[in-house]
Order: structure tokens, then C-alpha cells, then sequence
């Protein structure tokens, strides 16, 4: 479709009014031709649905008429070679040549360009997108609520060049969300919000509009630093019975393991390969808080944790390697009964969202009303979590000139119990996998409290750290109740053509109340005694936004357009959280804080925050081709020095329509290109906050963010939406309950500093959009760079100056990097196979440009100049030419550390070289095919769980290959193990900080020959960074739908509109270089792994119905 | 221009509002405090002071050792911490409190601000060497302070002790009454005094390889407070000892039922601490240790001394496992150090039975005119017998032997600490090298699981007891003799870090083998 045939038929729109002509013309030609009619049906390439009032013309004629409410039409044409042509807004026009046919049946492919014309940009302007000067993605809210995840952000991977989703693999886990690197702010039509991503209804979303860079986000003030994420929500119906009701509904379950770690259940629990049971707390052998290195299964008979205790009867047990062992208990054999206790104990997963939104419209109102639940059920036993989220936007015209709009959205999630995990005795991947032996089984420990002590002690194996699985699961439970409500208001006024007012207040505001009943005889970190536990986290965020925008727009002359706005913004805000907790129980099982034994401890927290801004743009735009766009915004803001509080954050973008003004050759369908530059703050705030900040803090936690401390010692930190205060800036005391529970006070650490100002991000991008033969192929390219500060920096001084650093603003660091969107239509045939693919790309990485003063050094490796994701860690000592160094007194591999206490490796770098993205969309008829491939390339991580399994005797690999006969030796009390490596025989090597030996030439070698026991040689070489050091490299295919259209003509006599059911699958497919973890969730620069859930496969069915 | 015209009509609007939000109130945190009585900076300084007993330290001081590779080695360390320097700040703002609080010049918080200084400033250059003093402690006007010679603090540590013991006597006389939130020795200032002179005893001491320093004084130093104790007060029982008591429901002692399973096994006791006990035959290591198993399965009486036995510290650590785990070794006694949250002893910071054995060093060294060996032995058997008395021995005392899983007890023995020292290889030899050894031996026996690292700091001075070096050891087999400085020093203050080491250590540089000042002939 060439340009000049577009604009024709755009124009064909005005001529609509002229229909009594075109009849009376039509019925006059009637008489004088003959005639021969045809007749035929339009359908949607959309989606197959029938459309109506599409304009048939014959071409060459005023001849036309439009399509019925059924897609169908008929028109009597002058000749059988006559050429029709059909067009319809927010469609390709198509031209059909009868050649002797009299039934044309046709499906009209959407205008990508057109429908995509318009684009949401900050505080909810909307702008044309040709014109817009910087980096915008869109998504459209309907794409991603057939595979999804459970989690609306989730189902944005791979959608966004840029945008990377970290998903989390546990039940409410909050997935990272990074763009170019950095956490981006979330907007609801227009506003800002405080998102866990939970509190967003997928369903009710119309657009996802990615504004990458801070030159869009600009507007956005100290808020938008890092870009933003935008969410336009549906409004009311446009079907044309003025009312539509449509119906969702997606159920997947979770089943099949992505990732999980492999384990070896051939050998116990126990050390050097020794095991007996006494009492579980040490009084046997190894009974207690033991590894997984003990004797191998082999029937033999061994006092354990479920045999007979005998007090009158003494047996004697002889270990593989000579230990004899006296006890109580008779020895039954030693067999793997716990072999898969992990797949045991798991359950299939289960998703299921249903929607039902009613949307309707009038001439002078558009409503709509949605609600939403959504029940997952988690892989492990009795946990669960449901949302409801209830949407009602309405606008009200009162007259053409003044508009109101409003939206509210509740949404509710809620559970008694959700899974805690993280290392520790809290989480079943710790108590199953890193240090549960299969020497017992899962189906035995299924009830779970010894005989006469219900309610108060469980049975498991070991009675000193470890807790059974399902005492963990139907007794320690973790409830979350959060509510989230946020909403607006506004009023749209023309005051006159060219000026027009706006004023909107808005609110968001969320509860949590989390929950903890930690029951008698369940252990943990630092809660040791077992007797029982309550807690109560509360927090409750609320904040204000209201402002108002009065714009001017005007065509200064016929070539050039004016637009130009001046607002403004009060931003009031008020966090309180409370936190609560027993110190232990007096009845167990009674969880209330009337039962402590100890005195209850309780904590508050109060964080009031306020911001004044003023704003303003310009957009100016020359003959629709060049384009112009000057923002500034003025943030007066509470969280910083009195004096020094106000800053001014100004945008500027440029773009030129290339194809509009010069002739191009005719494979180029569009051009353009684009730059901008804009200059954004922060200031003194975080984005997220844990549990209320507790009295814990002594001289040892001082450098911790107080605000995201865990106040317990064990589990995963919750950490919520926050974006307010973040007090680093105050001269104040730390406090904590020392000596007999009385306060002690910590004066800071850190210096503060009256004048300090905001931390800064001045970036600047350019970016072309180019499309090919008629846009088939489409090609969007941005380099960006952005040079973060100097920030707001905790600068190290000696601390023997009496503080250990002192608040200024210094730090300036660059990012860099490039994101390409590649579209293409590869095949096209409206009767026949579709094919359209879609490509991201991106990679960006993050060098130190400055840090303060005239230091170089960021710390004693990483200087100026380099990358800032330097991976500095853990390794043992090594000759220049790769071989381990081997101490010859006990066998083993000697840490760097023990030669030179400052050496530490670089093992590489953290973030991904890039990440990519292939999409693809296939239609035929009534069927399509979706599915998409997504990884990130490059990069390292040191793998904990590997660690963990090595460290503990659980991985496999300890009992296949090379180790297999070593771990067998150390069972029979032998060494066998002899590490590939050489020894020193005469010198003493000198290691340097970056760990290479620096005198090389001083030193003789032998190859090694000392032995040592595998488990010694493994506790050695993989508790280092480098031993378990995997590439970050991972392909995914995250999803696949097939969709099946119901064709009208099959709907016709029902009630029913539109019908369509997808068969989908998520996640089905991973590669990686260890599938131990699944590496999703780290793409924020962490050194190690985390322990983490198993990942699964999501597959399912998704009926969408319109009435 | 344009940029600016913008800018104005913008701040104009901002004007407008600026009216609803009150700026100043909001930047204050208002959930911590600005300004606190000084008693609450007084209780964080005495939990910073305190070093708990089963610590890491003390498998260094060969008191006991770590089999278990994942929780532990029994190897040296590598980096001291300025940390200290953070303590030092809040002495600094417990100071200013008071005098904020209406507090004159010279008052108790400044007294004890004193010593604390002192006992800080020792902590550090005892590790390290050299550290920033003078020039220290002043915040941004000086973030790269010049480090101070390890003998220019020691001078001025005792100037501070000096001082301590002059604004106390003052104030004890004054009867002031204003100190609060001290949880060692309940604000009694009289005691307070006691234990500064005691400590200072214990500094003077220390420095037995400097006692010709004419700067320093030593000798004098040593015996004036000796000499003088209604100027110089000193600890003169137990009950005088600065000491942190554990409750049991806030304030655990570290080891307790709650961990027993977690060490059980894994933590054995050291040779150098067994061996030098039971070649005395000291009725201690029935308190202290439980017999090995496989000795009382082999058939050998619990109460005989060959059934202690302490793992070699340097053994490989593979070994060690092995023979743990075979009973060959000695556990540390189950039933007294896990059977209760409140434990069976107080956590010793400074005692009456250390000063006993310095003074007995001081006089078997010569350093106190007038006093004999017959002095030295009285000092010396009194620090015994307090040692003794702290595990509740004394002649007829019974003690029962318990077996280290189920606790069960295998034989009550009596003890009579007359006949422990009327032994040859106790009896007090005389102010001679044997002598000398036998109060450092007694000291280090007392000092167990005490006073943070002072077990390895005699040690180190004295070379006894022998301590036990191996593949265990670390740093190539060889126990080190200080701690390296901080990395942070690095990035932060190289060039006088750097100034430092090479006017203290020359080409050997910051290495854990080079020699302090303080320990240098």
C-alpha cells in the first residue's frame, strides 16, 4: 500500500456523509446498466470477527455501500471485471479485482500504524507517535492475558526492548522489573502508583506504554529518573449497541520441573560416612544439624530416628570405617526410603483468573465495570493465594466542552499461608534438599506430631535444626492480607478552541497485614528454644496526588502547531507501619500476643513525606515533520535539607518525519529519526521498605539500610512499595533493646550533610524508526547514555575519623547501551497463513566514570574507567597458567584469602551482555499460533544452591564420575581423594590483592600426591565464588498459545458475539548451563544465587466470550 | 532563554502553593532520636566493650577448637577492625550528652569516657600496631588522619588511666551520684575505680618488653599503684570483677541448650588448654572438660587425667573430624556450658584473679621495690584460688564427672586445692624463669574462655604456654603475630596507612608474621 492510495482513502471518510446522494446516484444507475451483484463477508484479520460498516467501492465509481452488522454485503458492480475496493478505519484498505467472481469473501487486515498513531506519554499526554523524540514501546493489554503469569508484570517479558522482568519462582514473589538496569515507576492513567505489580489487574488494562528513557519520563519529575512503566486502563464499550459484556476466563496448572536441583540419594546423612541416632540433638552420631555425608544405603543396621528405643538394651554399632557407636535405640537398616522426597512432597501448581467486564456507552457517558478473581494454588501443600479486583471507570460528558473522568481500582489479595523461601530452616528447599538425607520418607512424615504431644512437638529426624516438611506446611503458616486501592478524578475543560483546563486528585493507598504463627518445636535461626511464636506486620501507605494542567494548542500558521502546558502538582504522602511480635509462647498453639513469655516487642514507624511541583512543555511541530518537545519540571521536596530542597528538571526531544519530507525510494515506507536530552533527580527516597524498621541496630548493623532489615534473623524480608523517605540524611541515634532489654543509643555512622541535593541522571538517546515495503518490515534502533550523577553517595572515609562515611553527593557512573525492535510480516494472505514476527534486542552496560574527588578506586578493585558490574570473588590460589595450588599438609586447594587476607578474583561480570526476544504470530482462518523464545546472553552468577547441595554431601555429582570412588572411600574411613593440582616444594608464594602469585620465579612445583577425603576436599573448593561459578546464559521458551476463533456464522443465532478458546503453556522450555536454579529472577547485578523454589511448567486452556 | 522564562513562571506557581506543606517538620525523622540521655550511650559502649566467651578468639587463645569445616576452622585471622573507632565516637557523644544535660567538666561519664579510651585504643594497637589517635575522631575535618606510633598511644593510654583514677577519686568523694545505665558495676564509681587501676596494671604489664622506656616508665608506673592502693585502688576479690552477667531470657550465654545440638561434636577442646591442666593435675579440667569417650570405653577411670585429652590447634582439620567423631577427644563439659540459658559463669572482661597473677609477674620480674618472691607467691596462689573459686573449687569441694552425651554422671571426685598447690610443679619456684612460668601458665589457665584475647596476647609476649601451630593454623603453619589493618584503610587512607607500615614494619609491609613495638626486645 503506497502512500498516496492511503491518504485517498482517509479522505473517503467525509464523503460517508454524503450516503443519500451515493443511493440516489446508485438507483439511477440501476436503470441504465445492467447489473451484476456480488455479494460476500468481511471479517476481522484481527481476530475473524465480523466487521461492520466497512465502505465497498467500485473503483473508478461513486458506486458503493457499506458492510451489515453481520460483516456481510452485496453491491451490484457495472462489469464482472470491476475492481472493489474495501476500506475501514483502523484498517488496510484492500483492492479486489471480480474477474468474473460475484462472491468476494475477504478479511481486512489491521493498520498497525494506525492504530498505534497515538501514544500515551507522561502524565498521560497523549501524542502522536510518529512524532514522539524519544524511545516508546507499546503493548497491548489483550496480548497478555491468555499465557500469563500469575503475575500481570510477568507476562511483559520479552515484550520490550529494554525491559527486562526478573519473575520471581515463588508464590507472591515480586519480580524485578529494570529498565536499561534501572527500576522504572508505574502510572496508571497518568498518575503515578505504588505497585508490587500484584496490585495491578491485568484485565483491565488496555495499553502497557513503556517509556524507556528519563527524556520521557521527564515530566515525571524526581519520580521519573528511570524511565516509567504506563498503564492505560479500559474505558467504556464502543460496541455500537451502546453496551458489551465479555467474559475470561484462564486456568493453567503447574506441573513438570524446569528447574530443580539433582541430588544423589545413595548415601545419608551424617559426617566422614558415620550416622547413628540418639536423640536427634547431638547425643547420637552426627543425629543432629548434620550434613549429608554420611554412610552410604547399603541395608546395613543402623540406630535411627524412627527404630525402637530400648533404655535397658546397649547396642553396639561398628561404622563403615571403624567408629563404634553405642545407644538405645535398635538398629534397623539403613535404607534410601526418601529417595525423590522433594517430587514427593511437591503438588502440581494450579492458576485460575476469571473476568467478566461490562462495558457501556452513550452519547454523553462511557462506563465500564469489571471484576476479576484469581485463585492459584502453590506447589507446596496448603498454600494458596487469591486476588479479587474489583475496576469502575466512568466519564461523563456535561456538556462538549467539560468532561469528568474517574477510575477506581480495589484490589484484594489474600491468603492464610504462603511458603517462605530462603536459606534457612524456614524453607522446605533447606530442610528437603540442601540438608534432608533420603534416609527417611516423605510419606512417613506425612503426620507430623509425636504421639501424646500434639500441638506441641513434631516428629522428623533431627530435633535440633531441621523441621519436617509437613509440620512447615500445615502448622507454620505466613498469612498476607493486602489491600490496595487506588483511583482518580478528573475534569476536562475546553475552555476555548485552543486552551483547555484540567485538574485531577488522585489517591493510592495500600494495607498489609502479614501474619506469622510459628508453632512449638519448630526451629530457626536464632529461635532456638522452639517454644513458639506470633507476629504481626502491619503497614499502611497513603498517598495523594492532585494537579492541574492548562494547555494551549494552536497552528501558528498552516506549517507550524503549537502546544504548549503549564501545571502543577501536590504530592502529600503518609506511611505508618507497626510490627509486632511474642517472645515465645506460654500455651503453644495459641497465637496471640496476650500469650508471650517473655514481654511482647513491638515496634512503630512513621514516614509523612510531601512535594510541591510545577511543570510545563512546549511541543512545537513544523509541517507534521519536525517535531519538537521542551519540558521542565520544578520538585520542592520534603525528604531533602530545608535549604537546598528545590530543583529543576528539564527535557528536551527532537524528531524528524525523514519520509514525509524527502522523497525516499520506494522501499522505505516511513523514517524517522530522533534524539533527546533531559536531566532528572532523586531524592532521599527508596522504592521499597521492609518490616518496620526494629530496634536491632548496634554498632555491627550500622551501614545496613535500616529500612529494609530483616528484625527476626530468619526468612525473606517483605518488602513493599514504598517510594518515600529514606532518612539517610539524619543526625539521630540508633537505638536497640541490649543489656537486660534496656535501650542502648548508637549515635550514626554517617556523617550527615546539610547540603546535600538531589542524586542526578543526565541521559541523552537517539533513535531511528524505519519501515520497509509498506511497512511489512519495521526496524526501531535507540542508543541511549546516560550518566547516573553524581548520586546521593555514602563516601568512605577512615574510619578512624570516627565515622565510616559521610553523606555527599559524588558517584557518577555511565550506562550505555542499544535496543532494537525489528517487526516483520513474513507472510501475509488474508484467506490463508499469516506470519508476523516480532524481535527485541538490547544490551547496555555500566562503566564508573567519576567517584569523588580525586579517588579512582571504588574499593580496592574496581576504579574509573571500568565496569561497575565487576564480579570481584571468592577463589583459591592459582599458578599464572590456571593449575590449583594444593597445600601438601592436608590435600587440599588453598583459598586466596589464606595468603593475602585483601585477595579476592574477577570472575567476570554480572549483568547479561543482552537480552533478546523472538515473537511470533501465526493466523489461519479461524486458528493462530503464538508462541515466543526469550533469553539474556553473557554474564556470570556463583550458583548457591550448588554450593549448598556440594558443601552438604547432596549433589550429585558426589556420587558419579571421578567423585564417586572418593565418596566411597571416605565412607570406609579412607582418603582418597587426590586433587589435580600442584604443590609448592621449595618458597613461599606471595599473593597479590587481585589474587596472582607475584613471585613465581622464587617457587618449585610438584604435582600433587596428598589425599584427603572428599568431603574435606568439596567443604574447600566449592565454599568459594569461583568453584561455583556458572554463565548467566539462558534460553526460554516462555510461551505458546493456540487459538481457535469461533466463526460468526457459527454464533449468529446465539446470544454470543465473539468466541475464542486457546490451548496455553508458559515457561515450557529452559536452557541454561546448570538447571539447578532457574536463573529469571537475577538480572539486578547479584554476586550469588538465592535458594529458591522449583520452577515448572504452566500449561492450560483460556475462553474468552464477548455478549 | 527560554529555559529561564519557563523556569520563573514555574517557581511562581510553586509559590502559590508552597503554603500547605510544612518542609522543616517533614525532612526530621521523628522515629529515632536526635538527643538521648547519656546513660543510653553509656549501655551501647559497654555491650561494644564486651567479648563473649566460646568466640572464635578463644579457639585462637587454644582454649578449644572447631572440627567442623562448615562452621569453623581453628585457623588465624587476617583483618583486624577500626570498629573500635566507632565506640570511640559514642564516647565522644555520651561526653556532650552529659555536659548537654547540665553536667560539669569533670563528671562521671567524662571519667569513665577516659577510660574507655584507653581500654579501646589498647584493643587496636594490641591487633594492629599503630593506629590513628591524635589526629582521630574529628569527623570530616580530618577524613584521612595520621596514624600515632603504638608507643605514642601507650603514653597517652596511661595518661588517660592517669586521669580515669584522679576525675573518679574526685567524684566518689564528691559522693556524685549521676551515672546511670551501667550494667558492669552498678554505677558504683569506687569499683569503677578499682577496675581502671586494675586494667592499668594489666597494660603495664603488657609492656614487660618496653620496661627500660624511659618515656613510658613502666616499672615506676607499675609499683606506685601497687605500692598505693588508697591512691590506686585495685580490685581486691572476685566480687570486684568487671564482668557481664547473663539473665537468661534477653542475654544468653552463648552456649545454652538452644545450641547444644549444633556443637555437639563439632567443638573439642584444645591441647594447650587440656594438657596444661591436666600435667598439674588440676581438679579444673573436671569442670571445664568432659573425658574422652573412647578413653572411659578403653576403660580408663574419668577421674584419671590421662581421659582429658585437647586436639593439637594446627591439627588438619580432616583429621580432627575423624578423631572427634571417633571420641578420642575431649568436648568441652555438656551438662555446665549447655544445661542453662543463664550459664554457669559470668562473661569476664577484667578480673581480680588476672590482676593477681600481673602482680605476682610484676613482682617476679622486680619491678616493685620491697616486695619479694614470698609477695609474688601470695599473689599467686590467690589468683589460684580465685581461679578455683570461680568453678566453685576449693578443698572439699566434690565435683562430678559427666559423660558428654546423655550428661550421665561416671564419678564424683573431691578436691582439695591445698594439695593442688602444695604440688612441686605448682609450688611458687621463686621471682626465676620457672617462676615466671608458672604464674603465666596459672594465668592462662584462668583466662580461659575470658578477656578476649588476652590468653594469646601473654603468649605472644612470653611465649607461654606453647601454643600449637600445624596445617590448622593457617597462614602457612605459623601463628601470626598481629592482625593485618582494615582494607578499608586502603581505599580510604593509603598514603598514611602506608606511612605507617613501613615506619613500623619496613619491607615486610602489613604482614600478620612482623613484630609489634610492643613485643620488640
Amino acid at each position: 500500500m503506497n502512500k498516496t492510495l492511503l491518504k485517498k482513502f482517509n479522505s473517503l471518510g467525509p464523503q460517508t456523509g454524503r450516503w443519500p446522494l451515493l443511493v440516489a446516484a446508485w438507483l439511477l444507475t440501476v436503470c441504465a446498466y445492467a447489473q451484476t451483484t456480488v455479494s460476500g463477508r468481511i471479517l476481522s484479520g484481527e481476530d475473524s470477527s465480523p466487521l461492520p460498516g466497512v465502505n465497498i467501492l467500485v473503483k473508478g465509481t461513486s458506486t458503493g455501500t457499506i458492510s451489515d452488522a453481520d460483516g456481510n454485503y452485496s453491491i451490484d458492480v457495472p462489469s464482472s471485471d470491476a475492481t472493489l475496493i474495501f476500506s475501514f478505519v483502523g484498517y488496510l484498505s484492500q483492492e479486489v479485482m471480480l474477474a468474473g467472481r460475484n462472491s468476494v469473501n475477504i478479511v481486512l487486515a489491521t493498520d498497525a500504524r494506525q492504530l498505534s498513531e497515538v501514544v500515551v506519554t507522561a502524565l498521560g499526554i497523549e501524542k502522536d507517535k510518529s512524532k514522539v523524540g524519544y524511545a516508546v514501546q507499546e503493548v497491548k493489554g489483550e496480548d497478555l492475558v491468555k499465557a500469563r503469569d500469575p503475575n500481570p508484570i510477568g507476562n511483559l517479558t520479552g515484550k520490550v526492548a529494554g525491559l527486562t522482568v526478573a519473575s520471581s519462582p515463588e508464590l507472591l514473589g515480586r519480580p524485578g522489573v529494570f529498565l536499561r538496569g534501572k527500576e522504572p515507576l508505574f502510572v496508571v492513567d497518568g498518575v503515578p502508583i505504588q505497585s508490587d505489580t500484584w496490585n495491578i489487574s491485568a484485565d483491565d488494562i488496555e495499553t502497557y506504554t513503556v517509556l524507556k528513557g528519563p527524556a520521557a519520563s521527564a515530566l515525571y519529575g524526581s519520580r521519573g529518573q528511570y524511565g516509567a512503566i504506563q498503564i492505560t486502563t479500559k474505558r467504556g464499550s464502543k460496541d455500537r449497541r451502546g453496551f458489551s459484556v465479555e467474559f475470561n476466563s484462564s486456568n493453567t496448572v503447574e506441573d513438570g520441573f524446569l528447574a530443580i536441583p539433582k541430588v544423589q540419594d545413595e548415601y545419608g546423612p551424617g559426617d566422614h560416612g558415620r550416622y547413628a541416632f540418639g536423640d536427634g540433638k547431638g547425643s547420637g552420631l552426627y543425629d543432629s544439624d548434620y550434613d549429608i555425608w554420611g554412610p552410604k544405603f547399603e541395608g546395613q543396621l543402623i540406630p535411627q530416628y524412627d527404630g525402637v528405643y530400648n533404655p535397658d538394651e546397649t547396642y553396639i554399632t561398628t561404622m563403615a570405617g571403624g567408629t563404634v557407636y553405642e545407644g538405645h535405640i535398635e538398629p534397623t537398616p539403613w535404607l534410601a526410603r526418601g529417595k525423590d522426597n522433594l517430587e514427593r512432597y511437591l503438588r502440581p501448581g494450579w492458576l485460575s483468573t476469571n473476568n467478566i467486564a461490562i462495558a457501556a456507552s452513550g452519547d454523553k457517558y462511557d462506563l465500564r465495570f469489571s471484576t476479576s478473581y484469581t485463585y492459584q494454588q502453590g506447589i507446596v501443600p496448603n498454600t494458596q493465594l487469591n486476588a479479587n479486583n474489583f475496576n469502575i471507570s466512568a466519564g461523563f460528558d456535561f456538556s462538549p466542552k467539560v468532561r469528568l473522568e474517574a477510575n477506581i481500582n480495589y484490589n484484594k489479595q489474600y491468603t492464610d499461608n504462603i511458603p517462605d523461601v530462603n536459606y534457612g530452616p524456614n524453607s522446605m528447599i533447606y530442610n528437603i534438599t540442601l540438608w534432608g538425607g533420603a534416609d527417611w520418607s516423605m510419606d512417613d512424615m506425612r503426620h507430623y506430631w509425636q504421639e501424646g504431644k500434639e500441638g506441641v512437638q513434631q516428629i522428623y529426624a533431627d530435633y535440633t535444626r531441621y523441621n519436617n516438611p509437613w509440620f512447615m506446611a500445615y502448622e507454620w503458616l505466613r498469612g498476607h492480607h493486602k489491600t490496595d486501592i487506588y483511583g482518580y478524578m478528573a475534569l476536562k475543560w475546553k475552555i476555548t478552541e485552543e486552551l483547555e483546563l484540567m485538574g485531577r486528585t488522585q489517591i493510592n493507598t495500600y494495607d498489609i497485614l502479614r501474619t506469622e504463627k510459628f508453632p512449638y518445636s519448630a526451629t530457626s535461626y536464632g529461635r532456638e528454644q522452639a517454644k513458639g511464636d506470633y507476629r504481626e506486620d502491619q503497614r499502611n501507605l497513603f498517598e495523594n496526588n492532585t494537579d492541574f494542567m492548562l494547555t494551549y494548542t494552536k497552528d501558528v500558521t498552516p506549517d507550524f502547531n503549537l502546544k504548549a502546558s503549564l501545571g502543577g502538582n501536590i504530592r502529600t504522602f503518609v506511611y505508618r507501619s507497626s510490627y509486632t511480635t511474642t517472645d515465645y509462647l506460654n500455651v503453644p498453639g495459641w497465637y496471640s500476643f496476650s500469650n508471650s513469655l517473655n514481654p511482647i516487642r513491638s515496634f512503630n514507624f512513621e514516614a509523612p513525606m510531601g512535594v510541591l511541583s510545577a511543570y510545563g512543555y512546549i511541543d512545537g511541530s513544523y509541517k507534521g515533520f519536525l517535531n519538537l518537545s521542551v519540558t521542565g519540571r520544578v520538585d520542592k521536596h520534603s525528604t531533602l535539607p530545608i535549604d537546598n530542597n528545590q530543583y529543576f528538571y528539564p527535557s528536551v526531544s527532537l524528531s524528524a518525519v525523514i519520509s514525509e519530507a524527502v522523497q525516499l525510494p520506494e522501499v522505505i515506507s516511513f523514517l524517522k529519526v530522533r534524539g533527546s536530552y533531559a536531566k532528572v533527580g532523586s531524592a532521599l527516597t527508596v522504592p521499597v521498605i521492609g518490616p518496620t524498621p526494629s530496634v536491632t541496630q548496634s554498632s555491627s548493623t550500622q551501614g545496613q539500610n535500616p529500612l529494609l532489615q530483616n528484625p527476626l534473623g530468619y526468612g525473606s524480608t517483605y518488602q513493599s512499595p514504598y517510594d518515600g523517605p529514606s532518612y539517610q540524611n539524619a543526625p539521630v541515634y540508633n537505638t536497640a533493646l541490649l543489656y537486660n532489654n534496656q535501650p542502648a543509643a548508637f549515635y550514626t555512622s554517617t556523617i550527615t550533610n546539610p547540603e546535600l541535593k538531589p542524586s542526578f541522571s543526565s541521559a541523552w538517546e537517539t533513535g531511528m524508526d524505519v519501515r520497509f515495503l509498506a511497512d511489512r518490515i519495521g526496524l526501531d534502533v535507540t542508543y541511549f547514555e546516560s550518566l547516573d550523577g553524581p548520586g546521593i553517595y555514602n563516601l568512605p572515609i577512615s574510619e578512624s575519623s570516627g565515622y565510616t562515611s559521610a553523606l555527599v553527593n559524588g558517584i557518577k557512573t555511565q550506562r550505555k547501551g542499544w535496543e532494537v525492535t525489528a517487526t516483520g510480516t513474513v507472510l501475509s494472505n488474508p484467506d490463508g497463513l499469516n506470519w508476523d514476527v516480532m524481535v527485541n534486542w538490547s544490551t547496555y552496560k555500566e562503566v564508573i566514570k567519576e567517584i569523588y574527588g580525586d579517588a579512582k578506586n571504588l574499593d580496592l578493585f574496581r576504579q574509573v574507567g571500568e565496569r561497575y558490574d565487576q564480579f570481584w570473588g571468592t577463589a583459591l590460589v592459582r599458578t599464572p597458567d590456571g593449575q590449583l595450588i594444593i597445600d601438601q599438609t592436608d590435600g587440599r586447594p588453598i583459598p586466596l584469602t589464606t595468603l593475602n587476607g585483601n585477595a579476592k578474583r574477577n570472575l567476570g561480570h554480572l549483568n547479561p551482555d543482552w537480552v533478546w526476544s523472538i515473537g511470533n504470530k501465526l493466523s489461519y482462518k479461524q486458528w493462530s499460533l503464538g508462541f515466543q523464545f526469550d533469553g539474556r546472553v553473557g554474564g556470570v552468577i556463583a550458583n548457591y544452591v550448588q554450593q549448598q547441595t556440594f558443601r552438604g554431601g547432596r549433589h550429585i555429582a558426589t556420587v558419579e564420575g571421578t567423585m564417586s570412588d572418593a565418596r566411597y572411600a571416605d565412607y570406609k574411613g579412607v582418603k582418597n581423594m587426590i586433587g589435580e593440582g600442584l604443590i609448592i616444594t621449595s618458597g613461599k608464594p606471595e599473593l597479590s590483592d587481585e589474587g596472582v602469585i607475584t613471585n613465581m620465579d622464587e617457587l618449585t612445583f610438584a604435582p600433587n600426591q596428598t589425599a584427603t577425603y572428599l568431603q574435606d576436599w568439596i567443604s574447600r573448593y566449592y565454599n568459594t565464588n569461583e568453584g561455583n561459578l556458572m554463565s548467566r546464559t539462558f534460553v526460554k521458551l516462555r510461551e505458546v498459545s493456540v487459538t481457535y476463533n469461533f466463526p460468526s456464522t457459527l454464533l449468529t443465532r446465539t446470544f454470543i458475539r465473539k468466541a475464542s478458546v486457546s490451548l496455553i503453556g508458559r515457561n515450557l522450555l529452559y536452557w541454561a548451563e546448570h538447571k539447578d536454579i532457574d536463573l529469571e529472577q537475577y538480572a539486578n547485578g547479584e554476586t550469588g544465587s538465592a535458594i529458591q523454589s522449583p520452577t515448572l511448567r504452566r500449561y492450560g486452556f483460556n475462553l474468552n466470550i464477548v455478549f | 532563554m527560554k529555559k529561564i522564562k519557563t523556569f520563573l513562571v514555574l517557581s511562581a506557581c510553586m509559590l502559590v502553593m508552597n503554603s500547605c506543606i510544612d518542609f522543616e517538620e517533614l525532612e526530621k525523622n521523628e522515629n529515632k532520636p536526635a538527643q538521648v540521655p547519656p546513660s543510653l550511650v553509656l549501655n551501647g559502649i559497654e555491650n561494644d566493650m564486651y567479648e563473649a566467651p566460646w568466640s572464635l578468639g578463644h579457639r585462637q587463645n587454644q582454649f578449644w577448637c572447631c572440627n567442623y569445616n562448615y562452621y569453623g576452622t581453628n585457623e588465624y585471622w587476617s583483618n583486624a577492625s577500626f570498629a573500635s573507632f566507632q565506640s570511640l565516637r559514642n564516647i565522644q557523644k555520651m561526653e556532650s550528652e552529659a555536659k548537654r544535660t547540665g553536667a560539669p567538666d569533670i563528671n562521671p561519664y567524662s571519667a569513665l569516657g577516659k577510660f574507655f579510651r584507653a581500654y579501646f585504643f589498647v584493643r587496636m594497637t594490641q591487633q594492629m600496631g599503630d593506629v590513628p589517635m591524635t589526629e582521630a575522631l574529628k569527623g570530616l575535618e580530618n577524613p584521612t588522619p595520621v596514624y600515632d606510633s603504638q608507643k605514642e598511644i601507650y603514653q597517652q593510654v596511661l595518661v588517660w588511666l592517669e586521669e580515669a583514677n584522679a576525675d573518679l577519686k574526685k567524684l566518689d568523694t564528691e559522693n556524685d551520684l549521676t551515672l546511670a545505665g551501667d550494667f558492669y558495676l552498678g554505677n558504683d564509681l569506687g569499683q569503677w575505680r578499682k577496675a581502671v587501676n586494675t586494667f592499668a596494671l594489666r597494660v603495664l604489664i603488657s609492656l614487660s618488653e618496653q620496661n627500660d622506656d624511659a618515656d613510658l616508665n613502666v616499672e615506676d608506673r607499675f609499683a606506685s599503684i601497687v605500692n598505693n592502693p588508697s591512691e590506686y585502688p585495685v580490685m581486691i576479690a572476685p566480687k570486684d570483677n568487671m564482668q557481664y552477667i547473663y539473665n537468661g531470657t534477653t542475654n544468653l550465654y552463648p552456649t545454652n541448650p538452644g545450641n547444644r545440638g549444633f556443637d555437639k561434636g563439632r567443638y573439642n577442646m584444645a591441647q594447650t588448654y587440656v594438657k596444661a591442666l591436666t600435667d598439674l593435675h588440676d581438679p579444673r579440667v573436671y569442670v571445664t572438660c568432659n573425658p574422652a569417650e573412647s578413653k572411659i570405653a578403653g576403660g580408663v577411670d574419668p577421674a584419671d587425667f590421662a581421659a582429658y585429652v585437647g586436639a593439637p590447634s594446627g591439627e588438619n582439620l580432616a583429621d580432627m573430624t575423624v578423631k572427634a567423631g571417633n571420641g578420642e577427644y575431649s568436648f568441652a563439659n555438656q551438662l555446665r556450658y549447655y544445661g542453662t540459658t543463664k550459664g554457669p559463669e559470668p562473661g569476664v572482661l577484667i578480673s581480680y584473679h588476672e590482676l593477681c597473677f600481673n602482680i605476682a609477674e610484676g613482682i617476679n620480674r622486680g619491678w616493685v621495690p620491697g616486695k619479694t618472691a614470698a609477695d609474688a607467691e601470695i599473689y599467686y596462689k590467690a589468683g589460684i584460688a580465685a581461679s578455683m573459686l570461680f568453678y566453685d573449687l576449693k578443698d572439699g569441694a566434690s565435683v562430678t564427672i559427666t559423660e558428654p552425651d546423655e550428661d550421665a554422671p561416671l564419678k564424683t571426685v573431691t578436691v582439695s586445692v591445698t594439695d593442688y598447690l602444695a604440688q612441686p610443679s605448682v609450688e611458687y619456684s621463686g621471682n626465676n624463669a620457672t617462676g615466671l612460668s608458672q604464674i603465666l601458665t596459672q594465668k592462662y589457665i584462668s583466662l580461659f574462655q575470658q578477656s578476649g584475647f588476652e590468653a594469646y596476647f601473654n603468649y605472644r609476649r612470653t611465649g607461654i604456654p606453647a601454643f600449637h601451630s600445624g596445617p590448622g593454623t593457617g597462614n602457612n603453619s605459623t601463628i601470626p603475630k598481629r592482625w593485618l589493618y582494615p582494607t578499608t584503610e586502603k581505599n580510604v587512607n593509603l598514603d598514611n596507612l602506608n606511612d605507617a607500615v613501613s615506619s613500623q614494619f619496613g619491607a615486610e609491609g602489613d604482614n600478620l608474621n612482623s613484630e609489634l613495638w610492643l613485643n620488640q626486645d
